[in-house]
């Protein structure tokens, strides 16, 4: 904008034509004018600029801070252990004995910008019982690209409609498009009935566990 | 690099249009006074980059603009920074305008052939202002909310379709999330579009006429570059400078958030705009009506500052000018001092001002909690406030007797109309309510038991004498031991026991004192010299639970008073046995007369059950009540 306004204080291009046509001659300035007409004129640019720009940045700037906020528990938010794990609602017993994959909403607190909501579903977590009677827990967003990951009844498999992503009932993957298998999740069982668990999001298309 | 910029220059040309740009002809050299149009455009370039970095973070609608601008404000890193420099700079781009266009009249640069570019300086002015405009309100707290109610009223009386237009700004009959985002549309949108495409015409005009020197043959004749660009730059810094002061300095203000049921009289336009509002006040002006006042009489303004270059066409048309453009400039002048002088004398507004600070950041503070702001908007905060509402609703109900620190609990005095015959007429004038009952602003703590204890007569009815009361003799009675030095360790302990009663949340008590006033407020222990009659010989309750006491029979039950129930209980119906009984009793019972959300806010507060704060409490006012009613029996 500054620049397309030859009224404004324009640092570009201060180069001076080299074939000059017009009549008039214009006066012969000396180097130190020159620089600070466009050191200025380049510092009252800069300035709300660059303030603008790490204003912006403030995601990255306050990283971690924002999730800090997080842990705090509320009456009426989800019931949580002090080592992060929610209270799914979910009885083992309720679980097929034959290790077929249950879909289970996540609920939990969350804080979004200046808003905290409490109690909101936050993912989805695909749940198998085993025979033992402990549960096997896996985040349904596949590894890949973030689609969600089905069961396959016809297969007994996990299958991800968008780029074909297979994996195992284990959570192994079958086929070489998933750079990874599906992300497991820690689970307690407590008071050898009731499912809790440790819900977290990875980031896609890396070979790694990353949390976000 | 050169080969670079002829590949390029073939194709575009912008060696020619660089040069036109940077080696416009100055006649008469380089001057500080041909630098206002550049600092314009600069402020301009400041709010547009700004803007746009404001606008990744803003959002639009009546439940997350004022949360939005809050996370701005107080939490996005330089956030403040970034808002304020678009804040003030508005407020220096009006001044700037201001400057640019007196000039532009002192030396008659409106005058042929520059009358188009004075007509699209005047259209850039008029959108400049209504940028400020609709930026007043998307931060959606209680002052842009309020004067730009204002301003749609007077929409709202333009002659013939005012209804119309009003309602197709605010986006609705009422405001709402539609009047936000016209709002925003306009001030993000539509304005910036027209002010950029007005601006590239007023300075290709300008560049065909070129500059106005009054004077040519000053200096040698120069170009824009290098030379007017440095002192372009130099000023231009400066703006930046102050800019960048007030940003840091003062900040951009964010009030309460909008709230439509909580009456905002501290409201006033932006201050360039103050004049108009003063304008408006004049009774005369009020009488004529809105629409004379606010529309014609500006537009008749506007109508000849836009017709100059056509009056200058008669001879002395240019002198007129001149002296029309200072008397508006004295008048606006004038109108800006009164308006500013007035509110500054004004107790009421400095009042409303010092609510509105209190309100503004105790909501800041509430969102800071981990708790956040609750989805249905930071409004929620300061209703559920006892901190804030506590003082509103004491105001209405209590401090017609009661005081709270010589206030009425919102930091203003309570006045009545006094009635006098004065040389056989009768005046009235505004003086000081006499207080009928006690001022409550220690309420429980342990200025209060002093006051109570040592001075009942002066202290329970307010500035009335209550001395028919066994509760005054026994203060007569007991002032001497109370006051004894030797009694001091005993009469602290005293204090500290009967202030322990209330449990404040926000109040540590040291517990051998409490248990050393215990003794001696319960007779178990005696005061060390002197006569002082335990308070349980009247006040049987004390020491016991609040709820498992009984029947006090006139004797007031004080077990656990100034507690939340205890205090629930007594404003309910302080009449009954376990009170002051009826006869004794001269408070209304507010069972009721005030809902149980209200009883319950105001408990909170006074019982200091609220989240706590460090926003500074109004000022006392005790002082100045008593001054205030001494001079009320008058000279």
């Amino acid at each position: 904008m500054d620049s397309a306004s030859p009224d404004s204080t324009s640092t570009e291009s201060p180069a001076q034509p080299t074939g000059e046509t017009a009549a008039f001659e214009p006066p012969r300035r000396g180097f130190f004018v020159k620089f600070l007409a466009a050191f200025l004129g380049m510092i009252v640019g800069a300035v709300p600029f660059v303030t603008g720009l790490l204003f912006f940045l403030d995601p990255l700037i306050r990283r971690g801070k924002a999730t800090q906020d997080g842990a705090m528990n509320n009456p009426d938010g989800v019931e949580k252990d002090e080592d992060g794990f929610v209270n799914l609602k979910v009885a083992v017993d309720a679980l097929p004995a034959d290790g077929t994959p249950q879909a289970v909403k996540v609920h939990d607190d969350k804080v979004d910008a200046w808003n905290k909501f409490l109690n909101v579903e936050v993912g989805t977590v695909w749940l198998l019982r085993n025979e033992q009677g402990g549960v096997t827990a896996f985040n349904t967003v596949c590894p890949h690209l973030g689609c969600s990951v089905d069961y396959r009844q016809s297969n007994d498999d996990f299958y991800c409609p968008c780029h074909q992503s297979a994996f195992d009932l284990k959570g192994s993957k079958l086929n070489q498009i998933p750079p990874r298998s599906m992300d497991q999740l820690k689970v307690k069982v407590k008071d050898g009935k009731n499912v809790w668990l440790k819900f977290q999001n990875f980031r896609g298309a890396t070979t790694e566990k990353i949390p976000t | 690099m050169n080969k670079l910029l002829n590949w390029l220059d073939d194709r575009t040309g912008i060696r020619e249009l660089m040069h036109e740009a940077l080696f416009e002809r100055i006649p008469g050299g380089a001057r500080w006074r041909y630098v206002w149009g550049s600092t314009l455009v600069f402020t301009f370039s400041i709010q547009v980059i700004t803007g746009l970095f404001l606008w990744t973070a803003y959002s639009p609608s009546a439940q997350t603009a004022w949360e939005s601008v809050y996370y701005i404000q107080d939490v996005m890193y330089m956030g403040n920074i970034v808002r304020g420099i678009h804040h003030y700079s508005s407020s220096i781009m009006v001044v700037l305008m201001a400057i640019h266009l007196i000039q532009v009249i002192i030396d008659g640069a409106y005058k042929a052939p520059r009358e188009i570019n004075y007509w699209l300086g005047l259209i850039l002015m008029q959108i400049v202002l209504a940028l400020s405009l609709t930026g007043y309100l998307l931060p959606w707290d209680q002052k842009g909310y309020y004067a730009t109610q204002v301003t749609t009223k007077i929409m709202g009386a333009t002659p013939i379709v005012g209804a119309q237009i009003q309602e197709l700004v605010q986006g609705g009959p009422a405001y709402g999330h539609h009047t936000l985002t016209r709002f925003f549309a306009m001030h993000a949108g539509v304005l910036p579009g027209l002010l950029m495409l007005f601006l590239g015409l007023h300075i290709y005009v300008f560049r065909r006429h070129g500059i106005t020197t009054p004077d040519p043959d000053r200096a040698p004749e120069t170009t824009f570059w290098p030379d007017q660009v440095l002192k372009d730059a130099v000023a231009c810094l400066g703006v930046l400078g102050v800019i960048l002061a007030l940003a840091v300095f003062k900040g951009a203000e964010l009030s309460g958030p909008a709230n439509p049921s909580e009456a905002y009289s501290a409201a006033r336009p932006e201050w360039y705009f103050l004049f108009l509002f003063r304008f408006l006040r004049f009774e005369a002006i009020e009488h004529i009506g809105l629409a004379f006042g606010a529309i014609y009489v500006p537009g008749a303004l506007m109508g000849i500052i836009t017709l100059m270059p056509i009056i200058a066409w008669w001879k002395g048309g240019h002198k007129f000018n001149v002296a029309f453009m200072w008397l508006i400039a004295i008048g606006v002048g004038v109108l800006t001092g009164l308006a500013m002088y007035e509110d500054d004398k004004d107790v009421g507004h400095q009042a409303s001002i010092a609510e509105a600070n209190r309100d503004a950041e105790r909501v800041r503070e509430l969102a800071k909690r981990p708790s956040k702001i609750p989805i249905e908007g930071a409004g929620s905060l300061l209703r559920d406030d006892p901190f804030t509402q506590g003082p509103r609703i004491f105001a209405k109900y209590c401090a017609s007797c009661h005081r709270y620190n010589g206030h009425n609990g919102r930091g203003r005095m309570v006045m009545e109309q006094l009635k006098e015959q004065e040389n056989g007429k009768e005046v009235s004038r505004a003086v000081a309510s006499i207080p009928t009952g006690a001022d409550l602003g220690n309420f429980g703590g342990e200025g209060w038991w002093k006051l109570l204890l040592l001075n009942y007569e002066n202290h329970v009815g307010g500035f009335t004498k209550i001395e028919d009361s066994e509760m005054a003799t026994w203060s007569k009675d007991s002032r001497k031991a109370m006051q004894d030095p030797k009694n001091a360790d005993d009469v602290k302990a005293i204090y500290e026991y009967l202030a322990s009663l209330s449990a404040r949340p926000d109040s540590e008590y040291n517990k051998k004192l409490v248990e050393k006033g215990r003794k001696i407020a319960t007779g178990e222990e005696f005061i060390t010299a002197g006569k002082f009659a335990s308070c349980t010989d009247c006040h049987g309750t004390l020491g016991e639970t609040f709820e498992a006491t009984g029947e006090g029979f006139g004797y007031p039950d004080i077990a656990d008073y100034g507690s939340k129930p205890w205090l629930t209980a007594f404003i309910n119906d302080p009449g009954t046995d376990q009170f002051y009984g009826e006869d004794n009793n001269k408070m209304p019972a507010f069972k009721g007369k005030i809902s149980d959300r209200e009883l319950d806010l105001l408990v909170r507060w006074m019982t200091g059950d609220y989240y706590e704060t460090e926003v500074e409490d109004y000022e006392s006012k005790v002082k100045v009540l008593e001054e205030a009613l001494k001079a009320r029996n008058g000279p």
